[in-house]
């Protein structure tokens, strides 16, 4: 089986799924249960598909995909989600099954490429189902302006594209590689690498780009909460990872910047969360700073970690949002005082959304501590002192507003909420949670894999 | 031969029986909890006194355990102190919101601590320091108030947080993260910076100044049978951690030539002098029983951080006895307080009295804790202050010598206030009907209220360990035989004072004896200033009993309140400024900052 089927079928059933409106969600939730088990049989490796030999340059442009273990990770996990988020959302929104497929074929598609200027066309097609996600939400002007900093986005990244392309030649991966191994200078990279970064950026809401996240997540729901908060910002930040591990290279001053802007991006993402009082902005902006730790692991090169990273944040997050997300929903108050012993009578829910937090904090017995303490040590080890210390302050002020949130949470004040979590609900918040308890308790089978998941470089070398 | 990691893993797997037990019926849970840490004392106890402990791992990946004398001593005293403590699970089960969660989060917090005390790796004390924080975190909340958990929490996570960083800083000179290994070969400034780190953690976990402001809001919050575990128990995490890092670390600062201490060590002497005077002034001020003992505990934390940073045997010796002695006193004064709120409902000193009469074993508990906790003989606390102030003053240090001998003047000051408040003077109309603690609480009491007397006469048993301790650590050996222990000034004898002490009691017996009886008057059989008393409540004679020393500094004792307070409002409205900054700017905004760190990024570089 080709792996363009993860893209395509997905596609195809978005447009077919116009013509049976009723059915939508179901055909969403088909495609991705088919997407995950096929991931089973799929072949690793690179395919062409159509193309065409650059008569100058005997380079082949075209679509080129490219799957090894890193992508098959990303696609488990997005796939997996969409499913999940699908499966809970199949009634309260069940006009947006079309727009989930776009997603979905966008997303795959953004994971696969290996090609720069398909890797442009896949993140267009994920933003515009994002904008359409969001529309849900009932707030056109954040949406609005999502759209607006999304196409800042994007055609910075484009531009980023053209100079490279005008540079080599090539919008190959791989071949763009080898080409910059043997230009091997640095210098003449920056601008490109820049604006592309700044580009991804705006996607994985790194800080001064960021802007749009408040009126996106602040006023989310429990189709556009996880949706962007978890499953887009894991598929953005693999391909953050891909392109910072085998394309960009950071050194001298682009490397200080970057660092900079994600380590102060860490510390402020916390310190907005701490000072917010609405549960669903002190989330997004913990997730803010969360993905700021992620790139940052992808920048030193701590790959397996940021790739466990991303996979316990969306996790924990999936279950976050969609717990305030659908209590919110029946509220219609996200202010942590009007939330107070929202799980006095949800202890299930209140477990699990406990564990999905502590897992955040990176407290033991949970995936989060083993992941945190590996990448500290590994910073230990590169003599990243500055870093070390930012991320362990900020983890000071992140517990501080987790529990202050959990615990608000926890307790009753004086009127009484009362939300009700179906059995679904229930079913999948308990699952991630065991999840997260049993690898962070039995650890064995994530020291297995080792950094050399993302294989582009292998093929770099051996062609 | 019992296994460490067994009983790590046993801890755990009942801390699930327990929940499910408990979700049935609380009383068979709570029992249950009491049967699972009396095996685990049991073992420790039976192994451990001889290094006797399986120290093998096959189930726990990454984890690896070593047995010392230090720890041992840090874990059975802990361990015997949860074990103390379970007992009065059943009586108070049904006053915490959620109840089944209790013992279960009790349980996996007594597996952290023999975790912690057993390990000899960095990154699992750090695993085991945290699994204790934040079990007990979610078993705080249960008692009086919600905040109190963030405090502490966010204290602890500071603690632990500055520890992490502390090993990683040390891991990353000496490339180890085996304990020993590591701090014996850290030098340099990397070693003044790991023993600062060390030390902060220390000073967190153990309430010293200034890191103090979650002892008196967590002890005083925690639910009753909480409150001794915190302040016997888990505060001496922050002793080990000071220990590790005062006497494991080979001192890197330069030596102080008048005191003869390197310039840290002398440092944290004075610290620990200090939170020996803070502690004691607001203990003298506290209206509310619990927060009187826990800034007791601030205090008495104190002299074990001097003990430590004296850098000679007795010193060690008194330090390591002073751990035993106050986690027993603590324990005591916070049991007993724990039986007389079961039926009062209220710990505030000013609205309890005359509980003598409805609770003499209670109140018998709490007279021999405050005694050994002032340290006066024939109690526990007695032999390690003697110990402290014969290194103190063989030193010659006067600062750190005046506050020592304060805390220990202040203490008398303190620890009868409550003592005459709740059990003695007046009796309350509203506790009429009030009784005896019951069995199962009183075991527990009777049995502390033992050791705290058996501590300060036949210290010999404790000695012998102390001593295998202080060899361990590489320090010369102290002198003690069965009934005396010699001091660089002088010999104490325990085992006599204690004659003397019951002596004295007989004598004074038999002239209670002989004298006549004293007459019972009602509690308004009374007058004064001419005018008959219609209201007991106002003549409570332990409100304000200390008034004027108090004034002194009645409003100096709100400075560190007031500093943590602005702290945190900082933060906060540097969180608002920077949301500010962040995210109510425009487009063009945006846009001007990517450029201007485009342009920036190209200035350095390429133009």
């Amino acid at each position: 089986m080709n792996i363009i089927l993860l893209i395509v079928i997905p596609l195809l059933v978005a447009f077919l799924s116009i013509l049976v409106k009723k059915y939508q969600m179901m055909l969403l939730i088909f495609v991705a249960l088919f997407n995950v088990i096929i991931l089973f049989f799929l072949k690793q490796g690179m395919i062409f598909v159509g193309g065409y030999e650059d008569e100058l340059t005997h380079n082949l442009l075209g679509i080129t995909l490219f799957l090894d273990v890193y992508a098959v990770i990303a696609l488990w996990v997005i796939n997996g989600l969409i499913l999940v988020i699908a499966l809970l959302n199949i009634k309260s929104y069940q006009t947006y099954g079309t727009i989930l497929l776009l997603a979905m074929a966008g997303l795959n598609g953004l994971v696969l490429a290996n090609d720069l200027f398909n890797l442009f066309v896949f993140i267009e097609i994920s933003g515009i189902a994002a904008y359409l996600i969001t529309t849900s939400n009932k707030k056109p002007v954040s949406t609005f302006k999502y759209l607006l900093y999304g196409s800042i986005g994007s055609s910075l990244f484009l531009f980023g594209i053209v100079i490279l392309y005008a540079m080599f030649g090539t919008l190959n991966i791989v071949i763009m590689i080898r080409e910059i191994e043997a230009l091997n200078d640095y210098r003449q990279l920056i601008l490109p690498f820049l604006m592309m970064f700044i580009g991804l950026g705006v996607e994985a809401k790194l800080l001064p780009f960021n802007h749009w996240v408040k009126g996106v997540l602040g006023t989310s729901n429990s189709l556009s909460g996880p949706m962007i908060a978890s499953v887009y910002m894991a598929a953005t930040t693999f391909v953050f990872g891909r392109l910072i591990t085998n394309l960009f290279q950071f050194e001298g001053s682009l490397l200080l910047v970057v660092t900079i802007l994600l380590t102060v991006g860490i510390l402020v993402g916390d310190l907005m969360a701490f000072s917010s009082t609405k549960v669903r902005e002190i989330l997004l902006f913990s997730s803010i700073a969360q993905s700021s730790i992620i790139v940052l692991l992808f920048v030193n090169g701590l790959v397996i970690w940021a790739v466990y990273l991303i996979i316990a944040n969306a996790l924990s997050k999936t279950v976050m949002f969609l717990v305030i997300n659908h209590s919110v929903q029946k509220t219609n108050d996200d202010e942590v005082e009007s939330l107070k012993g929202l799980f006095s009578h949800n202890l299930l829910v209140g477990t699990t959304f406990t564990i999905a937090t502590l897992s955040l904090m990176g407290l033991p017995l949970f995936i989060g501590f083993i992941i945190k303490l590996n990448y500290l040590t590994m910073f230990a080890q590169q003599n990243q002192f500055i870093v070390m210390i930012v991320i362990l302050l900020a983890s000071l002020i992140e517990g501080i507003y987790l529990v202050r949130l959990l615990i608000k949470l926890w307790y009753p004040g004086d009127q009484k909420v009362e939300v009700k979590y179906h059995l679904a609900f229930k079913v999948v918040c308990v699952v991630i949670a065991l999840s997260l308890l049993v690898f962070g308790t039995y650890s064995n089978p994530l020291n297995k894999l080792d950094h050399n998941i993302d294989e582009i470089s292998e093929v770099v070398i051996h062609g | 031969m019992a296994s460490i990691e067994l009983l790590i893993l046993g801890l755990v797997v009942s801390s699930l029986i327990a929940y499910v037990l408990t979700r049935f019926k609380q009383v068979i849970g709570s029992i249950f909890t009491i049967f699972a840490v009396m095996f685990v004392f049991v073992s420790v106890a039976a192994f451990g006194f001889n290094m006797g402990l399986d120290t093998t791992v096959h189930y726990l990946p990454g984890i690896s355990f070593s047995q010392s004398y230090l720890g041992f001593y840090f874990a059975i005293i802990i361990i015997f102190i949860y074990l103390m403590v379970s007992f009065f699970h059943p009586h108070f089960m049904d006053k915490y919101t959620y109840k089944n969660t209790y013992n279960m989060l009790f349980l996996l917090s007594l597996a952290g601590v023999i975790g912690a005390f057993y390990t000899d790796h960095f990154l699992n004390l750090f695993l085991f320091f945290e699994l204790i924080i934040w079990t007990t975190m979610f078993l705080i909340p249960q008692g009086k108030s919600r905040e109190a958990a963030v405090t502490y929490f966010g204290f602890s996570l500071a603690g632990s947080v500055s520890l992490l960083l502390g090993i990683l800083l040390a891991f990353e000179q000496t490339g180890t993260l085996i304990i020993n290994e590591s701090l014996s070969t850290l030098s340099g400034s990397t070693g003044t910076f790991v023993f600062v780190l060390f030390l902060i953690a220390a000073f967190a976990k153990l309430g010293a100044f200034p890191l103090h402001l979650w002892l008196p809001i967590a002890h005083g919050h925690a639910p009753h049978p909480f409150s001794p575990v915190l302040s016997g128990a888990l505060v001496k995490l922050g002793a080990f951690i000071g220990i590790l890092a005062l006497v494991k670390i080979f001192p890197t600062t330069q030596v102080f030539e008048t005191v003869g201490l390197p310039v840290g060590h002398y440092v944290v002497a004075l610290i620990g002098g200090l939170s020996i005077v803070f502690g004691t002034l607001m203990a003298i001020k506290a209206d509310d029983a619990k927060e009187l003992l826990a800034y007791s505990s601030m205090s008495h934390g104190g002299y074990i951080l001097v003990a430590f940073s004296l850098f000679n045997s007795i010193a060690f010796a008194g330090g390591l006895y002073h751990i035993l002695a106050h986690a027993l006193a603590s324990a005591g004064a916070f049991m007993a307080i724990a039986a007389v709120a079961r039926v009062t409902h209220t710990t505030k000193i000013s609205e309890m009295g005359g509980m003598i009469h409805k609770m003499p074993i209670t109140y018998l508990a709490y007279l021999i804790a405050i005694i050994s906790m002032a340290g006066i003989p024939p109690m526990g606390g007695f032999i390690s202050k003697w110990l402290i102030f014969q290194a103190v003053i063989d030193q010659g240090l006067i600062f750190v010598g005046i506050a020592v001998f304060f805390g220990s003047v202040g203490s008398f000051l303190y620890v009868f206030r409550p003592l005459a408040a709740l059990f003695l003077g007046q009796e309350f109309r509203e506790y009429k009907d009030v009784k005896e603690a019951p069995l199962l609480i009183l075991i527990p009491t009777a049995i502390i209220m033992g050791l705290n007397i058996y501590t300060g006469i036949f210290p010999k048993v404790f000695f012998d360990v102390i001593n295998k301790i202080i060899l361990e650590l590489g320090f010369g050996g102290i002198t003690y035989t069965t009934f005396t222990i010699s001091g660089n000034n002088g010999t104490l004898n325990p085992g006599l004072i204690s004659l003397v002490f019951v002596v004295g009691i007989v004598i004074a017996f038999i002239i209670f004896i002989l004298l006549k009886k004293s007459r019972k008057v009602g509690l308004m059989d009374t007058y004064t200033a001419g005018n008959f008393v219609h209201d007991e409540h106002l003549f409570h004679y332990s409100t304000d009993f200390y008034a004027p020393l108090e004034r002194l500094y009645e409003k100096q004792s709100h400075y560190m309140t007031k500093f943590y307070k602005a702290l945190a409002e900082k933060v906060k409205e540097l969180g608002t400024f920077l949301k500010y900054v962040f995210m109510s700017n425009s487009l063009s905004v945006v846009i001007l900052l990517i450029m201007s760190i485009i342009i920036f990024v190209l200035w350095g570089e390429v133009l």
